[in-house]
């Protein structure tokens, strides 16, 4: 006994065909055991049968678009089937599996499966809004108004059910199943890492004197994106990770580097850094205070900077 | 009328405000105690000695800002603003000089020489043997009596040569540059032209008004215009690199403004427990704000003094640099907890580099550098975060604009911002400056 299975383009059963007889043929006319509505497959396309040996092939019965197998570029008359082979007869993906067919072992049904990532998701939404409604707290120096609290947070969570909800609709189309808490996780795990590299790179800017984290914060913040992106496209299938790893990583080459362009670009127009210069309380400081000797020494450093800023732009004028 | 807009919208950014003079001749000292006869009088011998200083585009042959200006010798030189031909000095290839007399004649100037920091310059007229004005021997030697009768002169907003009467009111008080104050009402067009006694001598060129203030306005002292003229006879024409010439002279005016500037040094001023650098310079107009009665209520008490020099300098159309600012803000919690506070400091402290006019035309792009500075580990030198941002001149070696921002570090819930500006200063000077005033910011607890 054997199996026919037809399958969708994203290699899903949609159809399945149990043959109990020696020979099975395949094709789009009624006197097949199994009939195929598509345009490119010939009126008897397929025959399966048994051979001397007991091995089940499978022959082409002389259709003009010929039968491939996925993966082999060249059309194939007969071949012995294995059952992991997909067949493409005209535009149709077909298989063909034995009754003894080896199968996975059944797979253990976690315990008490949603608890779990519905707490998590919990947690980090928690986290998530009260990690910026202290930064709002922190960063307000003038009459307390809910409202400021409000329309922030309710645009975090706006901005999360919305992103989520695309991937969830996404995952659904593709893969069958909206796997919304689990988008909805990797969203919130991405904001919550974004949020903390923010802070970290604020305190950073102060109390080390390390400004690099703000200046280059678009390519954290990208690289965040990314990564959440490459996650969230798992989730609708783990076929050709590679492949998704690729475009995402491009994408965010390709991003990070518009943004820094545009950045220098700016600074030339502008002549100025697009950042602030943060102060915090005090008490935060880590790096020891200068000799203010030392601190004009890096100051007289910067005029040589500055004198070839000017020696460029002289060039660049009587180049024009 | 698109001429005339643009001559009041120039005269207006510059605060200047040019005065044509119609001469008046010895003749004119005929009724003493009669002023409007004087007047007449020296209106009347004016018109070959006036002139109307005309910057045209090149190309189309119509006026782009109008001035005026004085024959002062009697091969055709005369005296005007800088700021009135600075087109045509920094882009000779754009601009050229004409003029028009008060009696019909016109013809082309030549450019001989300017004096960039008493805003005057020298034109070389294309005739000769005309009747000149000559300077005042008392305003020469400054023993010129407050209260005397002027008469300045020009065209005032090209509505034809006028005579405008006033009071000599001696050099205005707080300023670097000598000015005369002259109360009289000067209206842009009138810059470069003469004012004169009532018997006919010049004491002063026209150069700006007060903006918002009423007959408010200013004169460059004769004796500048004579200096220059001195300086450049002989001159056939202009150095060829005017633009050249021009950064030399800003940068030795900057120089000793700032040298001025740091022998006059810092004196202490007190700021709740901060004791504060305020310049001893008596050319700085200084003013105080508060917060404390906004509404609404202020979480913080912001008290600060600013104190500007009344330096600015016209160096082009869009380009006036020079007025150096010092800025102190003690800032002390009332219910902002100290993150809060930093909030607060980080906005007062932005260190915003000071240059005015359109920034890729005139300036590199600025660099900067903050770290925690202390001048001494003394309980009465406060640590510092300091902030200092510098922008090169692209045009002028050696100038930068630079800003030093100083924010204490010794207490969570107060804090003393102090902000130092110092637009076309060389490098040198400012750190010298720089470290001055760091070291004057003291704390005492």
């Amino acid at each position: 006994m054997i199996w026919v299975e037809i399958l969708s383009r994203h290699r899903e059963v949609t159809a399945r065909f149990r043959i109990a007889a020696s020979e099975a043929r395949i094709g789009r006319g009624y006197d097949n055991d199994v009939i195929v509505d598509d345009p490119y497959v010939a009126a008897n396309h397929l025959r399966i049968f048994r051979d001397e040996a007991g091995q089940w092939i499978t022959e082409d019965t002389g259709s003009a678009n010929g039968t491939f197998i996925d993966g082999v570029r060249t059309r194939q008359s007969r071949f012995a089937i294995d059952g992991k082979q997909l067949i493409r007869i005209g535009q149709t993906l077909v298989r063909i599996r034995e009754a003894n067919y080896a199968i996975d072992p059944e797979r253990l049904a976690p315990s008490d499966r949603p608890a779990l990532p519905v707490a998590l998701a919990a947690g980090l939404a928690a986290t998530v809004l009260g990690l910026s409604a202290l930064t709002i707290w922190l960063g307000q120096t003038s009459e307390p108004r809910a409202s400021s609290y409000l329309t922030a947070l309710l645009g975090i969570i706006g901005a999360l059910l919305v992103w989520t909800g695309l991937w969830a609709l996404l995952s659904r189309i593709f893969s069958g199943r909206s796997r919304f808490l689990r988008n909805l996780l990797i969203a919130l795990a991405g904001i919550l890492a974004l949020t903390v590299y923010n802070e970290f790179a604020r305190y950073c800017a102060f109390a080390i004197n390390w400004p690099s984290g703000i200046i280059y914060q678009y390519a954290a913040a990208w690289t965040v994106l990314a990564a959440i992106c490459f996650l969230h496209l798992r989730e609708i299938g783990p076929a050709r990770l590679w492949l998704k790893g690729a475009i995402v990583t491009t994408v965010l080459a390709t991003a990070i580097a518009a943004q820094t362009l545009q950045q220098s670009e700016a600074f030339s127009d502008f002549g100025r850094q697009n950042t602030t210069r943060l102060l915090m309380p005090p008490a935060l400081r880590v790096v020891p205070v200068k000799q203010e000797d030392n601190f004009f020494r890096d100051i007289a450093g910067l005029k040589a900077r500055l004198d070839a800023d000017r020696g460029k732009a002289a060039a660049g004028k009587a180049g024009r | 009328m698109n001429d005339l807009i643009v001559l009041i919208a120039r005269a207006l950014r510059t605060s200047l405000l040019p005065l044509l003079l119609a001469t008046f001749v010895q003749s004119a000292v005929c009724a003493p105690g009669a002023p409007s006869s004087a007047a007449e009088g020296i209106y009347a011998s004016a018109p070959p000695r006036l002139l109307q200083i005309r910057t045209l585009l090149a190309d189309a042959g119509r006026q782009t800002s109008i001035g005026s200006g004085f024959l002062v010798s009697a091969d055709g030189l005369a005296v005007t603003n800088y700021h009135v031909i600075s087109q045509a000095a920094l882009e000779p290839k754009t601009y050229r000089l004409e003029y028009r007399g008060a009696d019909g004649s016109h013809g082309q100037l030549s450019l001989i020489g300017v004096d960039v920091a008493n805003d005057l310059a020298i034109v070389q007229l294309d005739k000769r043997d005309a009747p000149f004005f000559t300077f005042d021997k008392a305003a020469m030697e400054g023993a010129m009596p407050k209260g005397e009768r002027l008469y300045s002169m020009g065209n005032p907003l090209d509505l034809g040569f006028t005579i405008v009467e006033g009071t000599y009111n001696g050099l205005v008080e707080h300023s670097y540059n000598e000015r005369v104050h002259f109360t009289g009402a000067l209206n842009p067009g009138m810059s470069g032209g003469p004012a004169v006694t009532a018997d006919g001598r010049v004491v002063g060129v026209n150069v700006a008004t007060r903006r918002g203030g009423q007959l408010v306005s200013f004169l460059v002292p004769a004796r500048f215009a004579e200096a220059l003229l001195e300086r450049v006879r002989g001159r056939a024409a202009a150095p060829s690199e005017l633009r050249g010439e021009i950064g030399r002279q800003l940068a030795a005016w900057q120089s000793s403004l700032y040298k001025s500037f740091a022998d006059q040094g810092f004196r202490p001023a007190s700021l709740g427990p901060y004791r504060a650098p305020e310049t001893s310079a008596s050319w700085f107009n200084c003013w105080a704000q508060t917060n404390a009665d906004a509404t609404p209520k202020p979480r913080a008490s912001i008290n600060s003094t600013t104190c500007t020099s009344d330096t600015g300098l016209y160096v082009a159309s869009d380009l006036n640099t020079g007025s150096i600012q010092i800025n102190h803000s003690y800032v002390k919690s009332i219910d902002l907890n100290q993150f809060q506070l930093a909030s607060l400091l980080t906005n007062l402290s932005q260190p915003r580099v000071v240059g005015g006019g359109p920034f890729r035309k005139w300036y590199t792009p600025e660099r900067c550098h903050e770290d925690f500075v202390s001048a001494a580990v003394t309980p009465a030198h406060p640590p510092l975060r300091a902030i200092w941002c510098a922008q090169a001149y692209r045009e002028f070696d050696g100038l930068y604009n630079v800003v030093l921002v100083a924010v204490s570090q010794d207490d969570g819930r107060e804090a003393l911002v102090s902000r130092l500006n110092m637009p076309a200063i060389g490098y040198e000077d400012a750190i010298a400056l720089g470290k001055r005033f760091l070291e004057a910011v003291q704390v005492t607890r």
